[in-house]
């Protein structure tokens, strides 16, 4: 089967509100960027249009009735996926694949300054009869599983809480070398504990704070791409995704849904020894542990010994692994379904040498992993590399 | 430095609301053995999955593992341990919650799916993984998940 390549990107700087832009024009400025990077017009020839929204991130009903216009894609083939912008890639990857089209494009994004009630509508994601209720009588904030299942993985794998706040700190400082991200920040782990206990363990400062943004993917079939452009390609190796039990109670500790999507996406990029293989790591980080539980689930390091490796100063630009260099959810913020597309961007711009002050030397193979977020066990990897 | 506004509801701007915000939801047929149980017998009661050995609580209908149709109940009685658990210091609008609010998940077997629920009666730093707990419950019960108030230390 033909092989699927990166042809174009675009992005809107992430910023904790974005006032001057409505949200279809949050939109197009991506899209505008990704198809000058792509140096294609959509009205002529982009096929197929994707974007990965949720009703209620965004106030409407329907939402997937409201994309087409801001995007250049009205009379042309139109989907939503209800999930986020890598399992928004895998629709695209497949839709390459098969030869039904040949350019698809990708669109993800995030007007969370815009929802007034965001803790609610992720408190009416748990179940309404056995998990809300619990909740609902002294209004208790929903991030409170956050503080349960890092108190599970702790405990399974023995990671201290200094570990994990090692990873809010580094996170935050390498944000400051990416010019998208608004929660660069320069502090200690002193700061972090002085945030104090959100959900115990997990400290106010080991969270991620919400951002509005847009980020655009151009995907293309690679004979198609080759006629357009004669840079260098990115290629999308592999892609997987993966949902575990909805129920809180029944939750691994071990992230198997990120696992069982590395497994998948690994297999289709033939990667064995992810440690070797992979030269740029991005893992989902909206609450600090998560890093350190997505690295082990990856194959980055064994049960317990991510916590070590972050301590340790192995993760990160000058680190023996290099982790989110972008800042992560913690430094570019919490994007809704668009974070998965932010760590797909990271890769690209790493692999394509784009990356600036935190350019990692010759970058091949990269991987990029999401998890959509509480109360949920839903997430995707995919795997991208050079292939000159 | 690190605290930004996050809702952009100073300027100029609309207002809407999701109507959805009212909606039905059956219990099913397992949760209706779990409540009536829980309401009429003050019993706690799990769906027992004889091909993967284990035990869901609440029961299910189904095993989320072999897909098997699950029909054997068990009263797992009120006692169990904390497999994990969690103080919550904020409500939902970002305040202080005082007291803080305990959060646990409770194992009432081996090879049971623990079950969700809140602590009460023991300060949050004599909380550990382990700890024996069991079930209080309230004297008249509507057959709701909170007819359990919450578990407490085994004295």
């Amino acid at each position: 089967m033909r092989d699927v390549v990166v042809l174009g990107v675009g992005a809107t700087a992430f910023t904790s509100q974005t006032p001057e832009v409505n949200w279809k024009e949050l939109m197009y400025d991506a899209a505008v960027k990704a198809y000058a990077d792509a140096q294609i017009d959509p009205r002529r020839d982009v096929d197929s249009f994707i974007t990965c929204a949720e009703d209620f991130w965004e106030g409407f009903s329907i939402f997937d009735e409201f994309t087409p216009d801001q995007l250049g894609a009205v009379m042309r083939p139109m989907m939503t996926v209800t999930g986020d912008g890598l399992q928004g890639l895998a629709n695209a990857y497949m839709q390459i694949k098969t030869g039904m089209f040949n350019i698809v494009v990708v669109e993800a994004h995030s007007k969370v300054s815009e929802l007034l009630t965001y803790e609610h509508v992720v408190e009416m994601a748990f179940d309404p009869i056995y998990e809300r209720p619990l909740s609902a009588e002294r209004n208790v904030h929903p991030y409170y599983v956050a503080g349960l299942e890092m108190n599970l993985y702790l405990h399974a794998t023995g990671t201290t809480e200094e570990q994990c706040a090692f990873v809010a700190v580094q996170n935050r400082r390498q944000a400051l070398s990416n010019p998208l991200a608004p929660y660069g920040a320069r502090i200690g782990l002193q700061e972090i504990y002085r945030s104090g206990y959100a959900f115990s363990p997990l400290k106010k400062w080991e969270i991620a704070s919400r951002a509005d943004g847009s980020i655009v993917f151009v995907l293309a079939a690679e004979e198609i791409a080759r006629r357009i452009t004669k840079k260098p390609l990115v290629y999308l190796e592999g892609i997987g995704w993966s949902s575990e039990s909805p129920w809180i109670s029944a939750r691994s500790a071990d992230a198997g849904y990120a696992r069982r999507a590395a497994q998948l996406a690994y297999r289709q990029a033939g990667i064995t020894d992810p440690r070797r293989q992979i030269d740029v790591i991005e893992v989902e980080d909206r609450f600090a542990f998560k890093e350190l539980q997505h690295l082990e689930a990856l194959g980055f390091a064994r049960p317990g010994e991510a916590g070590w490796l972050a301590q340790s100063g192995a993760l990160g630009l000058d680190g023996e692994l290099k982790v989110n260099l972008s800042g992560g959810s913690l430094g570019c913020g919490d994007l809704l379904e668009a974070s998965a597309l932010q760590r797909a961007l990271e890769i690209v711009l790493q692999l394509r040498g784009e990356a600036g002050a935190r350019q990692v030397p010759n970058a091949r193979v990269g991987v990029a992993q999401s998890w959509r977020g509480l109360p949920h066990g839903t997430g995707a990897v995919a795997v991208f590399a050079r292939r000159d | 430095m690190l605290e930004r506004i996050e809702k952009s509801s100073e300027i100029r701007h609309w207002i809407g609301d999701m109507e959805a915000d009212h909606y039905y939801y059956s219990a099913g047929i397992a949760g209706e053995k779990f409540f009536v149980a829980l309401r009429d017998e003050g019993k706690i009661v799990g769906a027992h999955c004889a091909t993967c050995n284990l035990t869901y609580v609440p029961p299910r209908i189904y095993c989320e593992r072999c897909f098997a149709e699950l029909t054997e109940h068990k009263d797992m009685g009120k006692r169990g341990c904390v497999v994990a658990f969690t103080v919550a210091h904020y409500d939902k609008a970002g305040q202080r919650l005082d007291p803080p609010e305990s959060f646990a998940l409770i194992s009432l077997g081996p090879r049971t799916t623990p079950l969700l629920h809140k602590l009460g009666e023991i300060a949050p730093e004599k909380i550990c993984v382990g700890l024996e707990v069991e079930a209080v419950l309230k004297p008249q019960r509507e057959g709701k998940i909170t007819d359990i108030l919450y578990f407490k230390p085994v004295k």
